[in-house]
């Protein structure tokens, strides 16, 4: 087992009186890619917020670590992750300032987190811009934001998450809002990108196709706490929570895509007592309103359920 | 009153709502309010320019009324004032930019190019030259007031218009073929409202301070109706020794505008209609 | 089936004339150029493409918010085009709407009761309480609580407005339903619930979908018929099964393989290449033939016509019939 180059450990986290994360575990080893899936409301965004250290005020730790390079980046208010952790944003079209030049605002990020003059800055920046792909990358440095197209703004936005030579890169959906061909385009490039630098992946989505495509294992995330994880070939083939299984029935790509899961996701404020999906869940009995069900090991993957072996009621995939 | 309890958790702008509400409860009950009400005209030339006592708390003027009793009967006509004023500038501005915003073409160029003209005007030298035109006079103040300040309300609803033309709700409701007057008066005027409303408390605060000036210009209110402005302008041949005669007429105006201005600013947070609920009023 | 909405060779011309009184002349984009399409009573027809092709543009000029240049519009088999936007919508009230986003469609300012309310009032429905029993009949046929009436659209989930955004159209008692990006950023398990309450609702009404969606897995999953198109053209048009299990057209064959699926194999197709196309430089000849690996000198000269490959399979490509190895497996 190769040295995870990041880890969480049985992090909570709490905002008020809702319970965002509770007790989640995950670690993605150097050069590996970890895929986080959940729905709305799961806690992927505080948890990418938990990674990047800027939880919102008013957050509470009440237990757990994120270790980076060995250091716990709660602990130093994200200071040592600064820089070290290059993060790609959801919406190319919302996360670059308009009146500013598009390199001016990555060599403003260098100026702050990279060592060097501003000469070796613009150097690299150029260097960063080959790499990412980008027409004419010398000219790129002066043209304003919306002198770029979707595909080539996510080119950018990649291309300063990288400027300061992270170990890992931190993605929120960056393909949402981009077409299938460009989508294609960018996941190729982040793969390609991490291959030729060493660079671990997080890629938190919602699409189990470009998590199929892109990452080695997968985290399953349900209303703040792992259900499931493993590796994303295993678990997709084989889901063995029942809230994993349900989920993928409803894939486009299955037969059962009209199937879905009764119920909604419980409120942050409203978490169910003992498993949070038994009030959707049909394997769900007596002791799981009562326990909070602890992870099993199952050839290589991590369940949260005690039931994982037996067999969904047909109705329940109908 | 979800925006009423946002201004309440807002203690500046709790201040200005107070302030306000101070003004608007002192302009109701003026005349019981106000120890000696008939000295709004009534002169006492034996008690001219004393000092505050128990008996004149605010002093008296060179014509020894009570100073405390003019500045509450003034409060009434600064407010009144303010009221029409800001209403009519709300009558021809507000119509003005939702035709503007609504439509594309020559009307809308037309509509704020006028627009323009009567924002480069300088409010005391139309107001000055209207004195001399008509008769000097709180009237001529109040049409010179409206006129230069039609204009705020006209961009403001031309900005909002021009936003809310391009929302989506605008579209779907075109798309189910509601006709154009439904939708800008029942769907892009509430969305404007927010912003009109603040352009307006502003604009309250904006006038009283500016219909001060001019009576203190002697343009605007004529003795010896109790104007606030008229009352400093008044004060000056007695200065320094009557310190009280301009002081409590402009803490007066001060506390006003002051009011206006920080209730403005209240609003503009609290009418965001995300923060409205339909349970828990 | 008969056709229920259909258009002949219509051509949309986006912007042109001048902007303000001393604006400049600017020249008008043909965003829809030359599209016949046929639309069957009771089926759920998909148009895919990417942004810019002019799917939205489409939508809107079948609805009659947007005037067609030329080309004609048929309902129900009579011609109901040449009018200008107002008296066009009224033309084709029988076509209706609903938004990608079905939260900002709705004012934020009125309860969703009252939005619904609004739209039978606007139909002419007098009667309070007929109105009143329509809407509360409605809500309950899209799945939603008599009570939510009173919400305001943003104390609705994602899921909930957009349930919201179909009983308003519904209510007006439409044939044809353009649906535009109906699952767009849903979460699966609540687009499984949407796509499901679709199915449900077009049999209880009768209803026609035209499904306008970039997410192939879901058009292949509910569309009965599916029309590709690039730049302004149908590129490729054909049932459900045609076209996902036997591509032809060069476009169609890399958006399919672009697409991200479950199995997360390999996409074996080259991916494409060349600028994303874009309205104001439409190339001569076939529009997609810089970015195709089968052009030839003619694709850069003459519009390729359309051929029928099959029955109710149709494809513009100069060279589809090199196009016939095998085809990505796509699983069932």
């Amino acid at each position: 087992m190769i040295a995870p180059v990041l880890s969480v450990q049985r992090l909570s986290v709490r905002i008020g009186a809702a319970r965002i994360l509770d007790d989640v575990s995950l670690a993605v080893p150097a050069g590996g890619t970890l895929g986080v899936v959940g729905e709305s409301g799961c806690g992927k965004s505080t948890l990418l917020r938990a990674i990047l250290g800027i939880l919102p005020r008013g957050a509470e730790v009440p237990g757990g670590a994120v270790l980076f390079g060995g250091r716990d980046i709660l602990a130093d208010g994200g200071a040592s992750a600064r820089g070290r952790i290059g993060f790609v944003p959801q919406d190319p079209y919302l996360s670059l300032n308009p009146v500013f030049r598009a390199g001016d605002q990555i060599l403003e990020i260098m100026r702050r987190h990279a060592p060097g003059t501003r000469r070796d800055h613009r150097a690299r920046l150029v260097e960063l811009f080959r790499a990412v792909q980008l027409p004419e990358p010398e000219a790129a440095l002066a043209k304003y934001p919306h002198q770029f197209s979707g595909g080539q703004r996510q080119r950018l936005l990649i291309a300063a998450a990288l400027c300061c030579d992270p170990a890992l890169l931190v993605a929120d959906e960056p393909t949402t809002a981009l077409d299938v061909t460009t989508q294609r385009e960018i996941l190729a490039l982040l793969q390609g990108l991490a291959a030729a630098r060493g660079l671990a992946l997080l890629f938190v989505t919602h699409d189990f196709g470009v998590l199929a495509s892109l990452c080695e294992s997968v985290t399953v995330l349900y209303a703040g706490r792992v259900a499931e994880s493993g590796p994303t070939r295993d678990v997709l083939d084989d889901p063995r929570h029942p809230y994993t299984r349900m989920l993928l029935a409803c894939h486009p790509d299955r037969a059962t895509a009209l199937a879905g899961i009764p119920g909604t996701v419980p409120a942050a404020t409203a978490q169910p007592d003992g498993c949070r999906f038994h009030p959707r869940c049909p394997l769900a009995r007596g002791d799981c309103a009562l326990d909070v069900p602890q992870p099993v090991l199952h050839r290589g993957r991590v369940i949260a359920c005690p039931y994982h072996a037996e067999a969904l009621p047909e109705v329940a995939l109908a | 009153m979800t925006a009423l309890r946002h201004i309440l958790r807002d203690p500046v702008a709790t201040f200005g709502l107070l302030l306000v509400l101070a003004a608007v409860v002192v302009a109701l009950f003026a005349p019981w309010l106000a120890p000696y009400p008939d000295d709004a005209f009534e002169s006492h030339l034996l008690q001219r320019l004393r000092a505050p006592s128990a008996e004149f708390p605010f002093g008296t003027d060179n014509l020894g009324r009570d100073i405390l009793s003019r500045v509450i009967l003034g409060t009434r006509d600064a407010l009144t004032v303010a009221l029409a004023v800001v209403g009519a500038a709300i009558a021809i501005g507000v119509p003005v930019g939702l035709l503007a915003g609504w439509r594309e073409g020559w009307l809308a160029e037309t509509l704020m190019r006028v627009t323009d003209v009567f924002l480069a005007v300088p409010q005391l030298i139309l107001a000055l030259a209207l004195g001399q035109l008509m008769a000097p006079g709180i009237g001529t103040a109040m049409v010179a007031l409206a006129l230069t300040y039609w204009p705020f309300f006209a961009r403001t609803v031309f900005a909002e218009t021009r936003r809310l033309r391009g929302a989506l709700f605008v579209d779907a409701l075109a798309g189910i073929g509601a006709h154009p007057a439904r939708i800008l008066l029942l769907h892009v005027l509430p969305n404007a409202a927010p912003a009109i409303l603040v352009r307006a408390t502003i604009g309250m605060g904006f006038t009283i301070l500016t219909a001060a000036l001019l009576g203190f210009l002697g343009v605007g209110a004529a003795p010896p109706s109790p104007d606030w402005g008229l009352m400093v302008s008044e004060a000056r041949q007695h200065l320094p020794e009557a310190w009280w005669f301009p002081t409590f007429p402009g803490l007066a105006i001060l506390l006003l505008v002051l009011g206006f201005n920080l209730l403005g600013d209240g609003l503009r947070d609290a009418a965001d209609p995300r923060l409205r609920r339909s349970r828990g009023h | 089936m008969p056709e229920i909405l259909g258009a002949r060779e219509l051509v949309v011309a986006l912007g042109g004339g001048r902007r303000g009184l001393l604006g400049r002349r600017t020249a008008a984009v043909r965003a829809v150029d030359g599209v016949s399409l046929s639309i069957a009573e009771g089926e759920t027809f998909g148009i895919v493409g990417e942004s810019g092709c002019g799917k939205t543009t489409l939508a809107r000029t079948l609805l009659g918010l947007q005037r067609e240049a030329t080309g004609e519009i048929l309902l129900d088999g009579r011609r109901a085009s040449g009018r200008a936007p107002p008296a066009a919508r009224r033309d084709r009230a029988a076509v209706q709407y609903v938004h990608q986003d079905p939260g900002a469609a709705l004012d934020p300012w009125w309860r969703v009761g009252a939005t619904m309310d609004e739209g039978l009032r606007i139909h002419g429905v007098r009667d309070a309480g007929q109105r009143a029993a329509r809407i509360a009949e409605m809500l309950e046929a899209v799945g939603l609580d008599a009570a939510m009436a009173v919400r305001y659209p943003h104390e609705l989930s994602g899921g909930q407005q957009r349930r919201i955004g179909l009983a308003r159209i519904l209510l007006l008692r439409p044939r044809v339903v353009i649906l535009d990006e109906p699952t767009a950023g849903l979460d699966l398990s609540v687009q499984a619930a949407v796509l499901r309450l679709l199915r449900d609702l077009r049999g209880r009404f009768g209803l026609t979908y035209v499904f306008i969606s970039h997410d192939l897995s879901v058009v292949r999953r509910v569309c009965d018929r599916i029309a590709v198109m690039y730049l302004g053209r149908i590129v490729e048009e054909g049932s459900a099964e045609q076209v996902f299990a036997a591509p032809r057209h060069p476009y169609t064959r890399a958006l399919l393989a672009a697409a991200p699926h479950l199995d997360g194999r390999a996409s074996t197709a080259p991916p494409l290449t060349g600028d994303p196309p874009s309205l104001r430089a439409v190339p001569p000849g076939c529009r997609f033939h810089p970015r195709c690996a089968l052009a030839r000198a003619e694709c850069a000269v003459t519009p390729p016509p359309t051929d029928t490959v099959a029955a109710g399979h149709a494809v513009a490509c100069h060279r589809w019939r090199e196009t016939v190895d095998a085809p990505e497996k796509v699983p069932a």
